[in-house]
């Protein structure tokens, strides 16, 4: 026997008071630890290095209102511009309006889309394809997955905010990084259809032609707009997605408030189960330093006893939130920030240790601090 | 204040020399006195009785030369050392190489095998995982167990118990053995065991051995018997 094998017995000398506070502890380092994903992937994340070279240029005003499309030249001619495409949302509906059926759909340029997206794959052939047919559209490969979708199908879209409905042929299927759950099309089947459309885009993706040009293009861009009928606002892809994250509200607040929550439970459930534990050996703690243990050892068996509880709950917690968020990746968009790194679980495992580690510091000094003579008349 | 004097005991220098020992307790608004003037000597390889009625200071006297507790006046040398002089942890060091202590309850670990419970003085001290294993396996056999290392606490029968706790108060190889009635929790059978592994310590291993008891069949086990009573030493 060494001193950490006695503290793993002591830890478990009542199971199932140890399983259900282990239990307890898990679960909240399963919501802290997906909290924290979220955290890294949408505030943390740098993105890959060809997202950090791409901006998005929308209306200043609001990205609901749309932009001329010879905007596109002039953003083009702008220096340190390589390649820009524009999209638009279609928000039409799949099947049914359950938010099962929810998938991203994007008109472009099928032209140079994936000049600007270099980082997804699809077979040249495929992207040849689409370009020649007018309704053709090119898919996520997970979400074609999700729907048994092959190349050459045609799915139908019923508009919702255009008056139009899209009868799309799958002419390829792309695999991007991180799943996006989109289908994307050729603007102009819209802009033949709906009239209004045409001339105008929702926004513009561009890509920089090196990371030093990004700052330079982004402030270039809003300033040929600023004193137009529509001027712009041009922000690196990142923040463009965060800006959607925002609509939701102070995202930020939620996460920390969660996070706070949940450590303060830990904290409550943690001392609690140590404060009982040592309670209940006040008797043993005295004939522990009968023996010779002295104060400092009595205190690091008890803290180390919290410690491991609390680190078993961390590590099986954030297991399952590692599995959660390779089940969320695989559906892609927002849910893919559930996407847990290993990184993410360590600083889990050692918040997990620290918590441990505080909520028992102070039952654990008062026990260390008793007095042999008061612990051995303790009737317990 | 009187010497107890053994046959055959090689050592006879004097391991505990109390003078004038007191002890007051305050609860609540009372003090008690639990010891008053108290002055013993006992020799090394001594096997001292402390008898008295409760209350009578001999648990507290015990505790005393443990270094569990400090007197409120007077001075105790123990093992020639003013052991009211060490810190906490100098005392907790002291008392694992010096004292081996028995406590009336057993006091088990009730997690920990036989074997880990004798272990467990051992686990502060620099001795490897084999040199432990001897020492236990050794101090087992010494109190007739060694056929139960692997049995918790709660597998064992009284006396089994107490026999075990023995052997974790004298794994580490103390000058005293220390004992706070020992058989009161035990049937007569057991309790005549627990004595005679006391006596074998005392006769054959040399330990100087301190044991309180209201049991004047205990008591016969040592050489000297001291009475104690509202505090105060009687003469010898």
């Amino acid at each position: 026997m060494t001193l950490t094998s006695f503290v793993r017995k002591n830890a478990f000398r009542n199971l199932r008071r140890s399983i259900l506070t282990v239990l307890s502890i898990g679960f909240s380092l399963l919501l802290l630890t997906l909290m924290m994903a979220i955290w890294r992937n949408f505030y943390m994340e740098k993105g890959s290095e060809e997202s950090a070279l791409r901006l998005v240029t929308r209306h200043k005003v609001s990205l609901v209102f749309s932009m001329p499309s010879y905007y596109r030249e002039k953003i083009r001619a702008i220096p340190g511009v390589a390649v820009v495409v524009p999209g638009n949302w279609f928000g039409g509906v799949y099947k049914d309006d359950k938010s099962g059926n929810f998938f991203a759909q994007f008109g472009t340029d099928p032209d140079e889309f994936f000049k600007v997206y270099k980082e997804w794959k699809i077979p040249d052939d495929q992207i040849t394809a689409w370009q020649r047919d007018r309704a053709g559209a090119v898919v996520d490969s997970e979400l074609a997955k999700k729907y048994g979708w092959k190349i050459g199908q045609r799915i139908i879209i019923t508009g919702t905010i255009f008056p139009t409905n899209l009868e799309l042929n799958i002419r390829g299927l792309f695999t991007a990084p991180q799943p996006t759950q989109a289908v994307y099309f050729n603007q102009k089947y819209v802009e033949e259809a709906v009239p209004f459309m045409k001339g105008q885009q929702g926004f513009y993706t561009i890509l920089a032609s090196s990371a030093a040009d990004v700052p330079k293009v982004n402030r270039a861009v809003d300033d040929t707009f600023r004193n137009s009928p529509q001027p712009t606002k041009t922000e690196t892809e990142k923040a463009f997605q965060l800006g959607f994250l925002a609509m939701l509200g102070n995202v930020k607040a939620f996460i920390l408030s969660i996070c706070g929550a949940v450590v303060f439970a830990i904290l409550l459930v943690s001392a609690n189960t140590m404060a009982m534990s040592i309670r209940e050996r006040t008797r043993e703690v005295a004939v522990l330093k009968t023996l010779g243990f002295t104060r400092g050892t009595v205190l690091g068996l008890f803290v180390g006893e919290a410690v491991v509880l609390a680190l078993i709950g961390g590590i099986g917690g954030s297991v399952v939130a590692y599995l959660i968020g390779m089940g969320a990746a695989k559906a892609g968009g927002f849910a893919g920030a559930l996407h847990v790194k290993v990184a993410t679980m360590a600083v889990a495992w050692a918040a997990a240790a620290f918590m441990g580690f505080f909520s028992a510091l102070v039952p654990s000094y008062t026990a260390s601090r008793l007095g042999i003579v008061d612990g051995l008349r303790h009737i317990g | 204040m009187s010497t107890a004097t053994v046959p055959n005991i090689a050592t006879k220098t004097k391991v505990i020399q109390a003078r004038n020992v007191s002890k007051v307790f305050t609860r609540d608004a009372f003090q008690v006195k639990a010891l008053d003037n108290v002055s013993i000597e006992i020799a090394g390889g001594d096997f001292v009785a402390l008898m008295g009625p409760s209350g009578s200071g001999k648990t507290t006297l015990l505790n005393m030369i443990a270094a569990i507790d400090r007197p409120t006046a007077g001075e105790l040398l123990v093992l020639g050392q003013n052991i009211f002089t060490f810190s906490d942890s100098q005392s907790a060091k002291w008392r694992n190489e010096h004292i081996g202590y028995v406590f009336q309850t057993f006091n088990l670990i009730p997690v920990l095998t036989a074997f880990e419970n004798v272990e467990l003085p051992l686990l502060l001290t620099k001795l490897n995982s084999q040199q432990r294993r001897d020492h236990v396996m050794t101090a087992l056999k010494l109190v007739g167990l060694e056929d139960r290392v692997h049995h918790l606490p709660k597998q064992l029968s009284g006396g089994q118990e107490q026999r075990v706790a023995i052997a974790r108060a004298i794994v580490s190889d103390p000058t005293l053995l220390l004992a706070d009635e020992p058989t009161g929790d035990l049937d007569s059978n057991s309790a005549t065991e627990v004595l005679e592994i006391l006596r074998r310590l005392n006769q054959d291993f040399h330990k100087t051995v301190i044991m309180v008891t209201h049991d004047p069949h205990a008591a016969s086990y040592a050489h000297v018997t001291r009475h104690l009573e509202k505090g105060m030493l009687l003469p010898a």
